[in-house]
């Protein structure tokens, strides 16, 4: 039994914590997404839905109360419809997305909404409350190493230099705003409507206003001005502000529903999951997490990097995308074409379905077949998994 | 009617505009401040399509102005959020608002018409009654009342703010003839209360008094710098710190003044005086020189010394005056400092630097002559009274000793003799005083200071004592107890006072029986007690060099006893059965942080820094100063609070070494105590104050308070957090192996340790043992033993 995605959206991705979502929740943006997403398939019924699935990294505050329940409540008009948070930090959104494209396959679901949500201007990098396990942290303390250092610790290993590091962040910030400038991103962006009160000059005030373009990216950028920057996570580090991803708000999600469905419905699939594999690494290097997922879904797939038409690898810091670049041999040519997260942004539990969308709408663009969106992921593991386009 | 300031109007923005309007901001004042409308855009606002119309243009320059003087070091402002009582605005839109100030000070450019416009301005909305005072150097205070209203003059005074106004304690008070005195009598006790300056009443006279002696005394160097044929790093060697002044002394000072800003003090009172001294104020040819080549100092990098670097080592070359050209220097000396080291009290030093042979001698015996000649001749021109002098220039230009106070110190009558034998002559007056068998200019006669005051020959009181105490004073007559290292004084009225006078203030054994001995007077016969002391810091800490001895021998046992023993001193303090406060002011490091934290109450001068900084020497606080951290922890949580994030503050403050830059900053950082611990501006107050505060807590029924046990820990829960940060923080490199290791032990103390439950409930002492444990075992890592002696030795912190 096959699952198909038969359509996908995502938010504009919003700087945290002073962007254009600094005040939005991440279960509005969501909910928008969610909707928007369904007002492409009028014919189908809310309550044959059989879950909200979303993405989270840190799944409380105001991304708590379970998420995924709450956006089933929010988007659906009824009670009927579940709905669940799924948590494996960078790579939720397309933890999301597979379990979706498993159920169905498994028979045991007909149609999910799957995706991810995250606002880093709400909830901080780690969360509110912090307690690592006092035996790990005296015996392994680097099992919980702050993802800063980790980028350290993959440039201190591979050699890495900080010209490179600065060189690959500016390129991305080309490409970034090269693409929004041809608006490659206008169709798969839903715009969502912006409301803010607040306090200026004595008085409360108000405005509204419509996002619907991708804050991150700087104009201007160059290897010299991100020379300038100073280390941001070591006091001797090559990792800074300019080459290490963005934080960022944003949702995106995916429609996924069997065979059944497809022919009931007469929809036309996109796009299906091939494969998705997740693997463990080191915690204190875990950039390198995709060295080791990526061969292994290929292999589990019985493909090869060469049947790769378009790759889209997280750039969570420029030093583990150069070394897994250079380890994996990926041709750059095809390696996020549009600019990856040190330009765009990465909004952790939302990144793997918002590249999803990404890479759909270039594949299709570009007449090709194969995907694969790929990422590391905070405690020692690599994600990767392999979309056919149909 | 009592006079009450409120809302302070500051009209213009420069550096010493922007820097009042902080200090009154400082005081908890509501403050405007106000600049002129920029004629045109700049670039970015073109960009922005604003108009001249716009607010964000209309007060740019003071917006500038402000942000530029909020971010400069040191900073203006107690605490940045206190720069939230600063509203901006600009003369066009917003002079209307003063109607409703109650004082309206004008910084504006130096010039007097443009002065007499601004007041013309003024006096179209402010309201009657309201003070009006003009911050100026220079300019005479009579011009710039003419074609004013009556009220308005009657209102009117010049006032002198020093450059910084935070930090330089002289606030100089010029009336004009028509100045009510009721204004400058309140000026005076404003000044002196609310802002914490001293106040000096001057008079109407080119550059004042603190300028005009001060300038005197460089410009005096500065002519006869070739004759003398000393270097620049020699005079600086020789009028720094070792005669009582700040350590840039002389050509450094001037560079970091700016050498045009001195040289037009000097012209204008060149141009301005008719006395014997005019001839000092001329500027000699290689000054023009240097004024010509824009070598003016520090703005201009470089005037008197010029920073270079030389395979990558900064060093400084100095100005020869002959050929013109920087040059190294040999590191200067002289040998009577031989004969000065170790003497810490500088009369006594003056004493020994006067009568030296060398070279060194007749250096100051040439300079100190005329400098004598000097301002015994000004007196009664620029103040009738002599103590005015001094007091100017210890708070304005940061002499220990004024020169009156100099001369007493090497004594009148013999000098009077040397200087004539050296071609210099005191004021008539000096001589009348002698014949009349005055031998000193001051002296302390029942408990109060008193000066010769020249017109009526006779001794009088210097006026403002009786709201303040002096340990000077009290010295004289109320000793009750003292050792080597402390002094304990009777304050009067049932409360003693216990001053440590240890170099840097630091705490020894000596200190902590002189504690133990204050305690038990105050219980057996007084009220309270009151720990303060009148040195440049109230403590610079625990002295380190017992600590390493005894960790050198590897005494164990003596360490941890004498770790006790400070211990159980500063728990005494609050577990006495009377009210103890300290007054501490400068610096409150280490240990002298933990005798504040463990005061029943801390009244704290605003210019306090505190710190637990006891990381630098590879320690973790041992006098109780890590078990009150656990035990404020405590006290501050409140239910669901989350506690891992309060206490990782808690840590960071002393595994950071963090030091408050002013008091409220310290009720930030934790050290103090909101409610409970206070601030007070006013040095000069601050033990009067202090007395007060404890007589109240006796008067209000004092007992010891009962021991804690109930200090709720978190144990497992933070420990955690604490080995991954240290291991985090050495992996970046921001710390060292050794960090690490004292940070983790550091957070297992303020943990409370390997505790399975958290919040339990501990008792001070159970914290107090684990922390001293902590501690001697601290001692024992050789990394710490280096880090002692870097400091002992080097006066370095060594971070291995």
């Amino acid at each position: 039994m096959n699952a198909y995605i038969v359509g996908g959206y995502r938010s504009a991705i919003g700087k945290a914590p002073r962007g254009a979502f600094r005040f939005t929740r991440p279960d509005d943006i969501a909910a928008v997404v969610i909707k928007h997403l369904l007002n492409d398939f009028p014919q189908i019924e809310k309550t044959r839905i059989d879950e909200v699935v979303v993405g989270n990294a840190f799944p409380e505050a105001e991304s708590g109360f379970n998420m995924g329940r709450m956006l089933s409540l929010m988007s659906m008009g009824n009670v009927e419809v579940p709905g669940s948070t799924v948590n494996r930090y960078c790579a939720s959104g397309i933890e999301s997305i597979a379990i979706a494209s498993a159920k169905i396959s498994a028979g045991i679901a007909d149609i999910i909404v799957a995706g991810g949500a995250e606002s880093m201007s709400m909830i901080s990098m780690g969360g509110w409350r912090q307690v690592p396990n006092p035996e790990i942290a005296m015996n392994n303390p680097r099992w919980y190493l702050s993802m800063g250092l980790t980028s350290e610790m993959v440039a201190r290993e591979y050699k890495i230099s900080r010209e490179e590091l600065d060189i690959f962040g500016a390129k991305s910030v080309d490409k970034a705003l090269a693409a929004i400038e041809a608006g490659k991103f206008k169709d798969e962006i839903v715009p969502i409507t912006v409301k803010e009160n607040y306090f200026d000059d004595g008085k409360v005030k108000s405005r509204e206003y419509i996002m619907d373009t991708d804050e991150g990216p700087r104009k201007g950028t160059t290897v010299e001005s991100l020379s300038r920057l100073r280390p941001a996570f070591a006091a001797d580090g090559t990792s800074t502000a300019g080459n290490s991803s963005q934080m960022s708000d944003g949702a995106g999600f995916v429609l996924v529903v069997s065979e059944k469905i497809l022919k009931e419905y007469n929809l036309t699939p996109i796009a299906r999951l091939v494969d998705y594999q997740v693997a463990g690494v080191e915690p204190y290097k875990m950039g390198v997490g995709p060295m080791a997922a990526i061969p292994k879904v290929l292999k589990h797939a019985g493909m090869k990097l060469n049947d790769m038409d378009l790759i889209e690898l997280n750039e969570a810091f420029a030093t583990q995308s150069l070394a897994v670049i250079k380890e994996l041999g990926i041709n750059t040519d095809i390696l996020n074409v549009n600019g990856g997260a040190i330009a765009l942004g990465h909004p952790l539990g939302a990144t793997g379905a918002k590249l999803t969308v990404q890479i759909l709408n270039e594949l299709k663009k570009r007449n090709k077949k194969y995907g694969m969106v790929t990422m590391c992921i905070g405690t020692g593991q690599g994600a990767a998994g392999i979309y056919e386009l149909l | 009617m009592t006079r009450r300031i409120n809302k302070v109007a500051v009209l213009g923005s420069g550096v010493m505009g922007s820097g009042i309007a902080c200090h009154f901001a400082n005081i908890g004042l509501e403050v405007l401040l106000v600049d002129i409308v920029p004629r045109e855009l700049n670039d970015m606002e073109k960009k922005k399509g604003l108009t001249l119309n716009d607010k964000s243009v209309r007060n740019r320059i003071v917006n500038d102005a402000l942000t530029a003087a909020l971010k400069s070091k040191p900073s203006p402002i107690y605490k940045q959020s206190f720069a939230s009582r600063i509203t901006t605005g600009n003369f066009d839109d917003d002079l209307p608002k003063i109607k409703d100030f109650d004082w309206v000070i004008e910084v504006v450019v130096e010039r007097l018409d443009i002065k007499q416009a601004v007041f013309e301005n003024v006096e179209k909305f402010r309201k009657k009654g309201s003070l009006i005072t003009t911050n100026t150097s220079g300019i005479s205070i009579e011009a710039m009342t003419e074609g004013r209203s009556e009220d308005f003059q009657k209102h009117f005074c010049g006032t002198h703010f020093f450059n910084p106004p935070r930090y330089l304690q002289l606030f100089e008070i010029i009336p004009s003839t028509k100045t009510a005195p009721e204004v400058i009598n309140f000026l005076g006790e404003y000044a002196g209360k609310f802002l914490g300056k001293t106040t000096v009443h001057a008079k109407d006279t080119p550059a004042f008094i603190a300028n005009r002696v001060g300038t005197f005394s460089i410009m005096e160097l500065f002519n006869n710098v070739k004759e003398l044929g000393l270097t620049i790093p020699e005079i600086d060697k020789l009028t720094g710190p070792v005669i009582g002044r700040a350590k840039s002394a002389t050509f450094r000072t001037a560079d970091v003044v700016g050498l045009d800003t001195l040289v037009h003090v000097a012209d204008n009172i060149r141009e301005t005086t008719k006395d014997e001294s005019k001839d000092v104020f001329k500027i000699p040819d290689y000054l023009q020189k240097m004024l010509d080549n824009k070598w003016l100092g520090s703005k201009t990098q470089q005037g008197f010394f010029k920073k270079v670097v030389e395979d990558g080592k900064k060093k400084f070359l100095t100005l020869d005056f002959n050929t013109m050209e920087y040059v190294e220097t040999p590191r200067p000396n002289f040998p009577v400092f031989e004969k000065t080291k170790g003497i810490d009290d500088l009369r006594e030093r003056m004493r020994i630097l006067m009568a030296d042979k060398g070279k060194a001698g007749d250096f100051y015996r040439a300079s100190f002559y005329s400098l004598f000649q000097f301002v015994s001749n000004r007196i009664p021109e620029i103040s009738d009274e002599l103590y005015k002098v001094d007091d100017g220039l210890n708070a304005g230009f940061g002499w220990k000793l004024g020169p009156f106070q100099t001369w007493d110190a090497i004594g009148v009558e013999s000098t009077v003799k040397a200087m004539e034998s050296a071609g210099k002559k005191a004021a008539n007056w000096v001589y009348d005083m002698l014949k009349a068998g005055a031998t000193s200019f001051y002296k302390v006669e029942n408990g109060k200071k008193m000066f010769y005051n020249v017109p009526t020959k006779s001794y009088l009181e210097i006026p403002g004592q009786d709201e303040i105490l002096s340990l000077e004073v009290l010295r004289e007559t109320n000793i009750i107890w003292k050792n080597t290292d402390t002094t304990i004084v009777d304050l009067g009225d049932g409360v003693l006072n216990i001053e440590f006078h240890t170099k840097m203030n630091t705490i020894g054994a000596g200190v902590l029986e002189g504690l133990n001995k204050a305690i038990d007077l105050a219980e057996a016969d007084y009220k309270a007690l009151v720990i303060s002391n009148d040195g440049e810091h109230f403590s610079a800490g625990a002295n380190v060099g017992m600590i390493f001895m005894l960790a050198v021998e590897q005494e164990w046992e003596e360490l941890n006893f004498a770790v006790q023993m400070f211990q159980k001193t500063t728990m005494r303090l609050r577990y006495s059965s009377i009210p103890v406060i300290a007054a501490p002011h400068g610096m409150a490091l280490g240990g002298g942080c933990e005798v504040c934290l463990h005061s029943d109450k801390v009244i704290a001068h605003a210019e306090t820094y505190m710190g637990l900084v006891e990381f630098g020497v590879g320690l973790i606080p041992g006098g109780g100063g890590t078990k009150e951290f656990a035990l404020r922890l405590s006290d501050e949580l409140k239910d669901g609070d989350i506690r891992t994030n309060a206490f990782t503050n808690r840590f960071l403050t002393i595994g950071q070494a963090k030091v408050s830059t002013s008091a409220y900053e310290a009720f930030d950082l934790g050290f103090l105590r909101h409610g409970v611990d206070e601030v007070i501006v006013s040095r000069a107050h601050q033990l009067a104050y202090a007395k007060k505060v404890a007589l109240n807590m006796a008067e209000k029924g004092y007992s010891k308070p009962a021991p804690r046990n109930d200090i709720k820990i978190l144990g497992r829960e933070a420990l955690g957090l604490v080995y991954v940060g240290a291991d985090g923080m050495a992996l970046g490199n921001y710390m060292s192996e050794h960090d690490k290791l004292i940070a983790e032990k550091l957070g297992t103390v303020i943990a409370g340790g390997d505790i399975s439950q958290n919040l339990t409930e501990v008792s001070e002492q159970y914290l107090l043992d684990i922390e001293r444990k902590t501690f001697v075992e601290l001692c024992m890592q050789k990394k710490t033993l280096e880090r002692m002696q870097s400091l002992i030795t080097k006066g370095q912190i060594l971070r291995n």
